[in-house]
């Protein structure tokens, strides 16, 4: 019945897709006002029945209902019940299933908010949206079909999803944040397949396209950290970040989208830099399906590639016809997207943003390369090779660091031009307190040179920040003797774009500090002890107190206890472990770890002796790792605050316009 | 991004050059890529002569060498008590074991394992009857490492030379569907070693 019922909905969605991108393209080359209705109508239509067959796919394994294929895969009655809900997405054609779902309620909040609004546009956005759409439900519909009649295996057999997705409550949130990130991207790339096939951009269609932007990209941000901080916390090498190739395709489309977000405000305000606003767009876009292609094709070795499954070539083609018709497009109509202003001088906010994108633009294109350079390497040469963190690493610092530089010179720059005067007493303050604070930061004993360089950037970039969000407070204060938390509250409505920009940029500030000193200034400690015995690492003693053995329901779980001691006091105890799953011969370390503001103490269980008498323990200090978590909520509230629909409101006569990223709206 | 066409030019040849390079290229990688299976570390030993063990038989202690086995092709099947796959698969060798009977000999190699856990664990698993094939138990991981063994459940297909021919990685499981069936694998690459 579920069976049924689950394909029932997957061809109406897989139809309605279909005919409604036919007619979207029609009614938006025709302007046809009843084909535009008619694609509005099928649109919503593939949306809901989308939704529709998730929620069918949830009760499936809600009840157990083993005839279906995907339940008889995952499924498993031991599994306690926020396991068996999120093993919707814990394999391939759940997680297709799911990618679905998420489309179809983008979808209808762009049906709602774009009711009765840019009609000339939505009819080929829609139509560019229904044909990805179309993509995804064929593949639900035949390569991947999760609703699949089958005999149920035996009972025994089903153990439910896999393990390692088991292991943590940060995995359960993980993938639909990334996929939140990734599908969310396909609006923003309908949008700008409008903007090229219409031929035209104007400041409202981009404002538009900005907003739809925002909100994946915050769930993208979202995605990555958790990555980061799962990795942390579960995989026990006292990291957060390898460069793995499928961390890399979820950075890339971050990295393009952030590109986007900065070139879109120097179209808004000055009409420049149209086409290229536009191929981000689509780069970010086409940078999502590669990412999905770098996990599920099992093209690459990675702890993400979960399946082996032959949807690879389907996506390869996907990406193909993806990546040739967007160069097509934008080969063929960016001459039609004319850039309505000049560009300032080199001193101005313009120059700021252009050098902003191409080092946005560059970091893909390192990072890109670095990740496909396995598969060229093995393609050409026959050599299985990996490029290893240093070389990321190398790239990537001096390029985050100018980033995070123009960070603060951008905002500190008016539009149009400055005279180096200006330049100059716009920056001397932040640019003289980050080289006393960097100063002084030396003088307590941080000698690198890199850390030292991304601390005085960033410092000189979190005080602009906050310098633009208490100038508009005090210029309301002075001009209408109104108290500081009057100004305060005016100030942010008027100008909750620049402050969720800033806020923002003081997270990506303090996030980059924390990256530079935890990896920087890590501390790794390794000793094979004795019970009784200690291993001192920094200030911490480490005594070995006992092991046990205890099972877990899906696990063996082997797990050390250790009496951490500071100074001779006794601060508490750690337990890392090391768990070994079913079918893995190497068991798998879930690390403990103790977080203060100041640093990490983490322990990694490497091996336990016969007997439990003697343990190998690696132990890490990583200075400021918190701070990564910390600063990266940070960015996320900025980003749902520029995110948030601005309050229609009338701009007041005589007033100047403060907020710098405030389009022609 | 620095071109500027001028107003009613038409199609960007520059734009549509750099485009297809650096995209034709890429997708041209990630094909590459399909054809090649990262999660592959090959099988170096494959038609090399099997690496030589003599090791303790679980039931009487007796050694068991590779020689003993020489003039009929083998099924090495490396496992362990603490492999959660195992169980299943087990009852598949000991199918296929009774079915081939003198004409392939099967020999279970137990790694990182302790005697009583083993016998206890057959016990349970043969549900009374005798094992069809012997288990070796592996001291200190030996041939496990001579044979490069990287999980459990490894089975290695050696031919009436002693010579290794296949190798499997994983556990041969019971499905119902006949593509991805254990048994049916497991018999399809025994009739090529005979």
């Amino acid at each position: 019945m579920n069976s049924l019922l689950g394909h029932g909905l997957i061809l109406l969605a897989l139809s309605s897709a279909t005919i409604g991108s036919i007619l979207g393209f029609a009614a938006g080359r025709s302007g046809s006002k009843q084909g535009l209705q008619w694609t509005r109508r099928l649109a919503g239509t593939f949306a809901i029945s989308l939704i529709a067959a998730n929620v069918v796919m949830e009760y499936a394994l809600l009840t157990h209902d083993f005839t279906v294929k995907y339940v008889d895969q995952v499924g498993s009655t031991a599994s306690p019940t926020y396991i068996t809900i999120v093993s919707l997405w814990s394999s391939l054609e759940g997680s297709i299933l799911f990618w679905g779902f998420i489309l179809g309620v983008y979808l209808l909040g762009f049906l709602v908010s774009t009711r009765g609004k840019h009609e000339e546009m939505t009819g080929y956005t829609l139509a560019t949206v229904l044909a990805v759409g179309t993509f995804f439900a064929f593949l639900i519909a035949g390569p991947a079909d999760p609703f699949g009649a089958v005999q149920p295996r035996p009972d025994s057999m089903h153990t439910g999803p896999n393990p390692l997705l088991q292991n943590h409550w940060l995995m359960i949130i993980h993938p639909p944040a990334l996929y939140l990130g990734y599908v969310g991207m396909t609006i923003p790339f309908g949008m700008g397949i409008a903007a090229l096939l219409r031929g035209h951009l104007g400041p409202s269609w981009m404002g538009a396209t900005r907003r739809w932007m925002l909100i994946p990209f915050g769930f993208l941000t979202a995605g990555v950290v958790l990555g980061g901080w799962w990795a942390y916390e579960v995989l026990g090498w006292g990291g957060y970040w390898a460069w793995d190739p499928v961390e890399n395709a979820s950075f890339l489309p971050w990295l393009t989208a952030a590109a986007f977000l900065h070139a879109a405000m120097l179209e808004e305000r000055r009409g420049l830099l149209k086409a290229w606003t536009v191929v981000l767009l689509l780069i970010t876009f086409s940078l999502t399906i590669l990412g999905t292609f770098m996990t599920r094709s099992g093209v690459f070795n990675s702890v993400h590639s979960f399946t082996q499954s032959a949807i690879g070539p389907t996506f390869l083609v996907f990406l193909a016809v993806i990546l040739v018709i967007s160069v097509l497009l934008v080969g063929l109509r960016m001459h039609l997207l004319v850039d309505e202003g000049e560009l300032g001088s080199p001193l101005s906010r313009d120059a700021a943003f252009i050098v902003n994108n191409l080092l946005f633009a560059g970091f893909t294109f390192v990072v890109l390369v670095g990740t496909v350079f396995p598969l060229l390497a093995e393609a050409i040469k026959d050599v299985k090779l990996s490029v290893g963190a240093p070389f990321f690493n190398q790239l990537s610092v001096p390029i985050g660091v100018f980033i995070v530089f123009l960070m603060g010179v951008g905002p500190s720059l008016p539009w149009g031009r400055a005279t180096s005067g200006e330049v100059f007493r716009l920056l001397r303050l932040p640019l003289g307190i980050s080289a006393v604070l960097t100063l002084v930061a030396a003088a307590l004993g941080m000698h690198r040179f890199w850390p030292l360089v991304t601390l005085f950037v960033a410092l000189f970039a979190a005080i602009v920040a906050l310098r633009d969000m208490v100038t508009p407070v005090q210029a309301l204060m002075r001009r209408r003797s109104l108290s500081i938390p009057a100004a305060a509250v005016l100030a942010f409505q008027r100008g909750h774009r620049r402050y969720g920009g800033q806020i923002v940029h003081l997270g990506v500030a303090l996030a980059v500090v924390s990256i530079a000193i935890s990896s920087s200034y890590q501390t790794i400690g390794e000793a094979s002890l004795k019970q009784g015995e200690v291993l001192t690492i920094n200030e911490y003693q480490l005594r070995f107190e006992d092991s046990r053995n205890f099972r877990e329901p899906h696990r063996d779980v082997l797990e050390a206890r250790f009496t951490v001691l500071k100074d001779g006091q006794e601060i508490g105890s750690l337990g890392p472990r090391l768990n070994r799953y079913s079918g893995q011969m190497n068991p798998i370390g879930t690390p403990a770890v103790l977080s203060t503001a100041k640093e990490d103490l983490y322990l990694s269980l490497m091996s336990v002796g016969k007997g439990g008498a003697s343990a190998g323990l690696r132990a890490f200090v990583n200075p400021m790792v918190s701070w990564l978590w910390v600063g990266s909520t940070i960015m996320v509230i900025g980003i749902i605050i520029a995110a948030w629909p601005a309050r229609r409101r009338r701009v007041e006569p005589g007033e100047a316009q403060d907020d710098p990223t405030e389009g022609g709206e | 991004m620095t071109t500027k066409p001028s107003q009613g030019a038409g199609v960007s040849w520059p734009t549509l050059f750099v485009g297809m390079s650096l995209v034709l290229p890429l997708l041209g990688i990630l094909l590459s890529g399909l054809f090649h299976d990262p999660h592959d570390l090959g099988n170096p030993l494959e038609d090399k002569a099997a690496p030589r063990f003599a090791l303790p038989v679980l039931d009487d202690g007796k050694l068991l060498s590779l020689e003993d086995l020489n003039g009929k092709p083998a099924v090495i099947n490396f496992w362990a008590t603490w492999c959660q796959s195992c169980p299943m698969e087990h009852p598949v060798l000991e199918e296929a074991a009774r079915e081939y009977g003198d004409r392939v000999q099967f020999v279970g190699i137990a790694y990182e394992d302790k005697k009583e856990r083993l016998s206890a664990w057959l016990r349970q698993a043969n549900r009374g009857r005798p094992s069809a094939y012997p288990t070796l138990i592996d001291i200190g991981g030996k041939a496990a490492v001579a044979y490069g063994v990287y999980g459990v459940p490894e089975t290695y297909f050696l031919d009436a030379t002693g010579t290794i021919r296949a190798k499997k990685t994983g556990p041969f499981l019971p499905y119902v569907d006949p593509a991805s069936d254990g048994r049916l694998e497991l018999r399809r690459i025994i009739e090529g070693l005979l």
